[in-house]
This record gives structure tokens, sequence and C-alpha cells, in this order.
């Protein structure tokens, strides 16, 4: 089955990379969707089926941590598998976002670092 | 059959195969593997790029990472490899002075070589790099396992 990704970074140049990264992973990706800050990703959310979000934490508007939140009281997005990656170095901040069940990749950030964590993230076998 | 690999160089071999090389620095041990071909190949390549002697990389595209592994690649295609189905794996690389090498060409050569895979859309497998050993590294074509001792 093909998983829709939706991509949060306020960087589009970030984005591009991060998809490039997706694609390389070999992994079967249907659609993919991209906005620039929480309120964008939420938005999309609501328009879209999607399957994994992969968001950053600091951008303007609505930050990751907050779009983050909102998704885990909506019925609706609460099960959806996150995968933060950011440069965000608080441990605090890390633990509050690991308690919401998300993943987290630090920036800078390599491809194979991506498909691993994917990997983990769909209970995928090594070779699968 | 087994291959061995000098310094700025490469092997491909098919199933029955085995390509040794050993001595493994700074320079980057590559291996690319197609697991239902039973194709695969080893490059030893000593330098990063070939523009620092553009002269000896046409002669032998195998001494510099920017040359090496792009031909590396071909060769395995040509036995009948497929991108699709290519297994890489990253070794060496080492730093032998410890953190006061001067001129780094370990990291060169493995820098080079995450840019060359990142634009043919190409993720390591697994990597086995860096630290101030020097390694060999055995690679059996057959079941495409990597034995890699220092």
């Amino acid at each position: 089955m093909a998983i829709n990704i939706l991509i949060v970074d306020d960087s589009a140049v970030m984005r591009a990379m991060i998809l490039k990264s997706l694609r390389m992973t070999g992994l079967d990706i249907g659609e993919t969707y991209q906005a620039g800050n929480g309120q964008e990703g939420l938005e999309a959310l609501n328009d879209n089926w999607v399957d994994m979000v992969i968001v950053d934490i600091n951008m303007p508007v609505m930050n990751g941590e907050e779009m983050i939140g909102q998704m885990r009281e909506n019925p609706a997005t609460a099960d959806i598998p996150i995968v933060v990656i950011s440069t965000e170095g608080s441990e605090a901040r890390l633990e509050r976002l690991r308690e919401k069940g998300a993943a987290f990749i630090h920036k800078p950030f390599t491809p194979e670092t991506i498909r691993d964590t994917m990997r983990t993230m769909l209970h995928l076998e090594e070779n699968d | 059959m087994k291959h061995i690999v000098l310094v700025g160089n490469m092997k491909v071999g098919k199933e029955g195969d085995t390509i040794v090389t050993y001595a493994l620095g700074t320079s980057l041990g590559l291996i690319a593997y197609d697991p239902v071909a039973k194709v695969g190949g080893l490059l030893h390549a000593m330098l990063p790029l070939s523009k620092s002697d553009p002269k000896k990389a046409e002669a032998n595209p195998c001494i510099f990472v920017d040359t090496g592994v792009p031909r590396l690649l071909e060769e395995v295609y040509n036995l009948g490899g497929e991108k699709s189905r290519l297994v890489v794996k990253a070794t060496g690389c080492s730093r032998p002075e410890g953190d006061n090498e001067m001129f780094k060409i370990g990291e060169k050569n493995y820098a080079v070589l995450k840019k060359i895979l990142w634009k043919n859309n190409i993720l390591l497998e697994t990597e086995d790099v860096g630290g101030a050993a020097n390694r060999t590294v055995q690679f059996n074509v057959s079941t495409g396992e990597l034995s890699v001792t220092s």
C-alpha cells in the first residue's frame, strides 16, 4: 500500500530534500503534500488523506509542537505517525514530543537516517 | 574465484566469486551488489577528487572516488545488475593519525561519496567508516556478505 505523506517545514529547500530522501528509500510513497507552517499543515490534514506527517519545530505562524498538540486532540488525526525533523536541542521539548509518540530526526540529517526511521515506524523488515 | 583489489583499483564478480582488499586506511572501500542477479563489485579508491590529477584519472578512474564510484556502478550494471535492486555498502575512510591529521583524506573521500550517491538517488545500506583502523574487506558475491576486519 502506498503511503501518503505530509511534509511541514518553512524552508522549501528542506522540504525538497526530505521528499527526495523519501523517494530514495524505495518505500511505496503515494501522494505527498507540503505545508510551510503548522497552520497550513493542519489545513492540509483536513483536506487530504495522510498516513504519515513529517514536521519541523521552529516555524512561523504555528510551530510544530502546537501543530502536533492539535493533531493529537482531534480524533481524525490523533493516530497518524509523526516524525519530527528539526535542529531542536532542548531535551525537555524532545521529551514532550516523544510522549506524544513522535519520532525524532536531528538536522542535519542523512537520507539513510530517514530511511531507517521510516522502516522502524512502518515496522518493515530490513529488506522489505 | 578469489579476486584481490589493489589500491586505486576495482574488481567485479559473479556467483562463486570472493573479492578481497587489504590495508584499507583513508581510502574508500565501496561494494555494490545485486542480490537477484548475484553480481557485484568492490572499489578501493584512494583520493577524493579527480581534478587533482585529471591525466591519472583518465588512465585509471578507480584512483579517485568521484570517477571510481560511477565506474563501479557501470561495471555492475554491465554484468546484469539493476539499479533498483542495488545494495551499496561503504567502509574505510579512516583517520590513522587521529584528530591531528592534516589532510583529512578519509573524511573527504566519505564526503565525496555521499554527494555522488545523493545525486544518483542511492542510499548506503550499511557503513563502517572512520576510526583509526586499517581494514581488510572480504566480499562474498554469492551471498552479498561483507566481512570487515581490522
